[in-house]
């Protein structure tokens, strides 16, 4: 390269980067050599600045020497266009301009990369810990529980502001190649601007940009992450974000809890069956309660209906203003608990939900037995382990209530062909949202 | 954000609309008042013909239950007589709950009219499972009646004809559409259990016959018990054997009918019962000997085989038929008029009765 | 994927009830019904199997893309549009009845139309999603419906006011000589194989024989299960007065243990499912025909002038229902299927069986 171009460059580079308190443009000086050094004091490793640069170019003395130093050093790239320049400038690296040539040192800082607790998906038995915040700790942490030579790292980038670095991580024997070529469509066509989580992308997985059932998990347990990678699935790593995106996600995915393989074959099975019995019940329950007392008594006992009527005697509104007013109450509650500082939240749920619920009663206000459905409903939920899918469900329940105002039980038999043909309409990359059974690979 | 604003109108809309909501169905469960039995008496020094009464479960509240009212009215039909109630109530009346039809003894022993339980058979929000029986000394009583064990109104009858409570086979329980349909079977004669007050308790130990008009023959206790173990129904009772010198009582644990009509050289078929029975001795006023047990299993066979014999022969003398003797036959038969043949054959047709006794043990004590 | 033809068939066989099938039957019970129903049998398992032999020679491919070349376009407009009258009429009659039963049984005060408007969302969500798509939701649907089918079935079946002798007594006219009605009222279990012509393009593979054996069986047990149970539970004399002796039967039915006393509400709240899908199914093929018709030049309005058309039918028809006799019309609608599918099974055999695929 000639000199007058690495000047240019230099000069241009140099024009483009606002003025910045962090960026450093320092210059080292021996007899023989010369050195510009640019980057930003902020994003960048001064350690490792010291010890791969500053040190070497003064204990080597001859020019060609330290050259070849620069060439052979892994964490030394040449360069290859002003622009990548700029962005690696920008994400952290230091550009050096030596004696005509220009590279670039990857000293980003890592910070965050500590190892976090689960707190999200905890479970009781089995591994605590979940990802960090830092893309190569979490793409060590993937290797550590899948030591297979036929794992695979992709790297992209998605945001047209934040440039963010995805991994792209998959068993080359097991990932099923439509799957993968569906992913890599999916991530090249996503236009957003600041790029953070994986939780992002679920509005991305449909063309109307709507859609109600996550298609694609977030999950922050590594052990997780290698277990669905033995099935084939397509793993994103986030640089910034301690949770991984599966891909693609089905039903029986949001379903499942680890703790599912640290239990006994039969437990495992009981503990999923409780969770659909609760996806069920904190969907219906509502609508059906309103359906019930306001269109259908004669479903019940003829016992229940007289002590459902009576225990609705002092309410002086229709079942569903009493349902939907309950049923707000909850939200609130669930919101404000997950806002509150956690030394408040278990005191929020204590005082909202016993002695509010308690209140509500003796004032007449709802019955009895609206408060156990309520409850009921909101315990099913949180027995759902998946949290997008968790809130999904919470909102699906609205439909069949309103659904059962109008219609009865009609409208909550409907209203749940309804959910289930959604649901069937649903595709994740390629797969059906309702497979159950995994079709064998072929490999 | 535009779009947040839209979906907000629609959300908006939809909440109007539901306060809107009147008619369509939507009535809470407060707002109805459940009928639990339906009474049906011949109308008392009135030109009318029937006095319907319904007697409605008042919701529990807190420690109060079994609390009822019940309303008469004076009507030719019972759909007059609803109507004519329904302003007396302050709540809409709902009869998907009304599980007891008690008709008065009365009402049957005259010809009883098709739209007395087809009415119930029409109206969709009557079960079809409701139970039908005979109230006396009239159904208004039987309604009235309020055990002290009750929690809930009429609870105490839909436990006794539901046998979720006692279990035995003195009760024969009729469900209405057994009722309607052994109305319009040729060869199947309806039946109603029995309701009798006596003060502040009821009894049903007995069974009312009728042929497809009107009530025919009123069986004793121990005839209902055996036309009980004739259909099989339920297994569990005392069969009380009494001998000239002999009295011992059967705690029966399983009783098995078989019958066959057996067309003996075209001429003169007769009807051949087999019945098992299966019990232990519970009492006797006698000293009992494990060694005599073939004994009393002889002498029980003896007695119960008199008993049945002469049930089935009144039976036959009223000329009704709720075991389905004559639908047996039809059901036996290729000819078209089998039926005809039936009818011919049944007032001269012998039974013969055969009751296989088999005493397992003699209870705790030896 | 073989397993969706029975799915299709079974559909079927479990709308009967609806559609006024075991009333016909109960019609003709001492006129020749049981013979009826054998015939009605073999001319079904033969018209089947001849179709699925057609259609096995164009794997993957629906009746829309099978000629698609090979007619001129007027031609294929009205075979299009004419066959699609047809299966449009199939779920409609179906819809209908059902809505009049719920308008009988469970929300008598609900106006028809009103429930029309949210069967009619419910069915326009379905029919257009991909031909898989609904193939999906069926198995779902089934799979979850299954079990409860089953239960009452098992239930009706050991209920000890269910009487065999009234069953045999239907039994003892046996021979007695085979009539039309009968015939062509019991072959509308075995019409789910008329899907086939928009369902084949799932079906790579020829169909295996023990579908078939699994069908014979299933639709002689259905077709004497809903004919003859209704007659053990309400008498041989007596069950010809019920409007809809199935619903009657389950009403009949007590649970003792479950939650819910009567076994009416379980088998009407499976039925909205089961009638959901069947008239899903149905309009399905209808909608993908008339796509068909214009299968070069899709468009989303046009899609959405077909679904006009079916919502607008639909609510004129459901206002429209006091006018007409439903038992008559579906007593005419079943005949005129049952030629209508003689007529296309031979057109089909004959004209396609030996074009290449």
């Amino acid at each position: 390269m000639s000199s007058n171009k690495v000047q240019s460059i230099h000069d241009s580079i140099k024009s483009k980067i606002q003025k910045s308190e962090d960026i450093v443009l320092k210059e080292l000086k021996t007899k023989e050599k010369n050195l510009d050094t640019f980057y930003f004091k902020t994003l960048t490793d001064e350690t490792q600045l010291q010890n791969f640069l500053i040190k070497p170019f003064f204990e080597i003395i001859t020019p060609d020497r330290f050259l070849s130093y620069l060439q052979s050093h892994p964490k030394i790239k040449p360069f290859e266009s002003e622009q990548q320049t700029l962005d690696e400038l920008i994400g952290g690296a230091v550009i050096l301009f030596y004696m005509d040539t220009i590279f670039i040192l990857d000293s980003r800082i890592d910070r965050n990369n500590s190892v976090l607790d689960t707190t999200v998906e905890t479970t009781i038995q089995g591994p605590q810990s979940g990802f960090s915040e830092s893309l190569g700790t979490n793409l060590g942490l993937i290797r550590h529980r899948y030591p297979e030579p036929s794992l695979q790292v992709d790297s992209t980038k998605i945001g047209s502001i934040s440039r963010t670095q995805v991994m792209i991580v998959y068993d080359k024997n097991k990932v099923d190649p439509v799957v993968l070529d569906n992913v890599k469509k999916f991530l090249s066509s996503i236009d957003i601007e600041i790029f953070q989580s994986g939780e992002q992308l679920l509005d991305f997985t449909k063309k109307s940009r709507r859609t109600l059932y996550p298609t694609i998990m977030v999950t922050e347990r590594p052990d997780r992450v290698a277990v669905n990678l033995t099935t084939g699935k397509v793993i994103l790593l986030i640089a910034g974000s301690p949770f991984a995106v599966l891909m693609p996600t089905v039903m029986k995915d949001l379903m499942a809890s680890m703790a599912d393989i640290y239990q006994t074959y039969w437990i495992g099975k009981f503990l999923l069956t409780l969770r659909y019995i609760g996806l069920f019940t904190s969907t219906m329950l509502p609508a059906v309660y309103v359906a019930l007392t306001s269109y259908n008594p004669e479903v019940f006992r003829v016992q229940l209906a007289l002590s459902v009527a009576g225990s609705r005697h002092a309410v002086p509104y229709p079942s569903f203003i009493e349902v939907l007013l309950m049923l707000i109450m909850m939200e609130l509650l669930m919101e404000a608990s997950i806002r509150l500082p956690k030394a408040i939240g278990p005191t929020a749920t204590t005082v909202g939900g016993l002695i509010l619920g308690q209140a509500a009663t003796d004032a007449g206000l709802v019955s009895n037995i609206m408060i156990i459905i309520v409850s009921l409903g909101a315990i099913s939920n949180f027995v759902i382990p998946i949290s997008i899918f968790s809130f999904a469900v919470r909102i699906s329940k609205y439909l069949l209530l309103l659904l059962s105002i109008f219609y009865g039980l009609v409208g909550v038999i409907i209203g749940f062909f309804l959910l289930i043909a959604y649901m069937v309409s649903l595709d994740s990359f390629g797969k059906p949202f309702f497979t159950f059974i995994e079709n064998k690979s072929t490999n | 954000m535009k779009l947040t604003g839209k979906w907000f109108s629609v959300g908006v809309l939809f909440i109007i609309i539901s306060f809107l909501l009147t008619g369509c169905g939507f009535k809470d469960i407060d707002k109805r008042l459940f009928v639990v039995s339906i009474g049906i008496d011949p109308a008392i020094d009135s030109s009318k013909k029937y006095l319907i009464s319904l007697k409605f479960a008042i919701p529990i509240i807190e420690e109060k239950s079994n609390e009822s009212m019940i309303v008469s009215e004076e009507a030719d039909t019972i759909s007059e007589a609803v109507r004519m109630i329904k302003p007396k109530v302050d709540k809409e009346i709902d009869f998907s709950h009304a599980k007891v039809i008690v008709y008065n003894q009365k009402i049957v022993q005259k010809e009883i009219e098709p739209n007395l339980y087809y009415w119930f058979i029409r109206r969709r929000d009557i079960q079809e499972v409701s139970w039908v029986a005979i109230g006396k000394p009239s159904a208004l009583d039987v309604l009235k009646l309020k055990p002290k064990s009750e929690r809930l109104p009429s609870n105490s009858l839909f436990l006794a004809l539901g046998r979720d409570g006692p279990e035995t086979a003195y009760i024969i329980p009729e469900f209405l559409f057994d009722f309607k349909r052994r109305f319009s079977e040729k060869g199947l004669d309806p039946y109603l259990p029995i309701i009798e007050v006596n003060k502040n308790a009821f009894e049903i130990n007995k069974v009312g016959l009728l042929n497809k008009k009107q009530l025919k023959l009123s069986l004793k206790p121990m005839e209902t018990m055996a036309l009980n173990f004739l259909l099989n129904n339920e297994s569990k009772s005392a069969l009380v054997i009494d001998d000239k010198d002999k009295r011992l009582v059967i705690d029966t644990k399983r009783v098995k009918t078989k019958y066959k009509i057996v067309p003996d050289n075209q001429k003169q078929p007769y009807i051949k019962f087999d019945i098992t029975i299966n019990g232990r001795i519970e009492e006797a006023d006698f000293s009992v000997n494990n060694a005599d047990i073939p004994e009393y299993e002889k002498l029980a066979r003896k007695v119960t085989q008199e008993n049945v014999y002469q049930f089935l022969v009144k039976m036959q003398k009223a000329n009704v038929d709720p075991i389905g003797f004559g639908l047996r036959y039809r059901a036996r038969h290729f000819e078209k008029d089998d039926w005809k043949t039936w009818q011919q054959l049944y007032p001269s047709i012998k039974f013969k009765v055969n009751v296989d006794v088999q005493i397992e043990d003699t209870g705790l004590v030896e | 994927m073989n397993r969706y033809f029975l799915y299709l068939v079974i559909l079927n066989m479990l709308t009967n009830v609806i559609i006024f099938v075991p009333n016909f039957l109960i019609q003709y019970r001492y006129d020749g019904a049981i013979m009826s129903i054998l015939i009605a049998t073999i001319s079904g398992m033969i018209l089947m199997y001849l179709d699925s032999i057609v259609f096995a020679r164009f794997p993957g491919k629906g009746l829309p893309e099978i000629i698609e070349n090979r007619m001129r376009v007027p031609f294929k407009i009205i075979l299009f549009v004419g066959f699609s009258l047809f299966w449009f009429t199939a779920g409609l009659i179906t819809l209908l009845g059902y809505i009049d039963i719920l308008h009988r049984f469970i929300n008598p005060d609900l106006p028809k139309v009103w429930l029309m408007v949210i069967f009619l969302a419910a069915i326009c969500f379905v029919i257009q999603l991909s031909t898989q798509k609904v193939v999906y939701l069926l198995e779902i649907i089934l799979l979850l419906n299954g079990p409860l089918v089953i239960f009452i079935f098992f239930k009706a079946i050991t209920s000890d006011y269910l009487n065999w002798d009234s069953i045999f007594e239907i039994g003892t006219h046996f021979f007695t000589p085979p009539k039309l009605t009968p015939i062509v009222v019991a072959s509308y279990v075995f019409s789910g194989y008329t899907n086939i012509i928009i369902f084949n393009r799932l079906f790579k593979e020829k169909i295996k024989s023990i579908n078939f054996a699994l069908i014979l069986g299933l639709s002689i047990l259905n077709l004497f299960t809903s004919f003859l149970v209704p007659i053990g539970f309400h008498g041989a004399d007596g069950a010809h007065e019920y409007m809809y002796p199935w619903i009657m039967t389950s009403d009949s039915i007590r649970l003792v243990y479950s939650p819910i006393e009567r076994a009416l509400f379980i088998f009407l709240m499976l039925y909205i499912s089961i009638t959901l899908l069947s008239v899903s199914v149905h309009w399905h093929v209808a909608f993908e025909l008339i796509k068909g018709s214009y299968i070069k030049k899709q468009s989303k309005k046009k899609n959405w002038l077909v679904f006009a058309c079916f919502i607008g039918f639909s609510i004129l028809a459901v206002l429209r229902i006091d006018l007409l006799k439903p038992e008559m019309v579906i007593k005419f609608w079943l005949i005129a299927r049952y030629f209508f599918e003689i007529i296309i099974v031979f057109c089909f055999f004959f004209f396609l069986r030996r074009r290449k695929a």
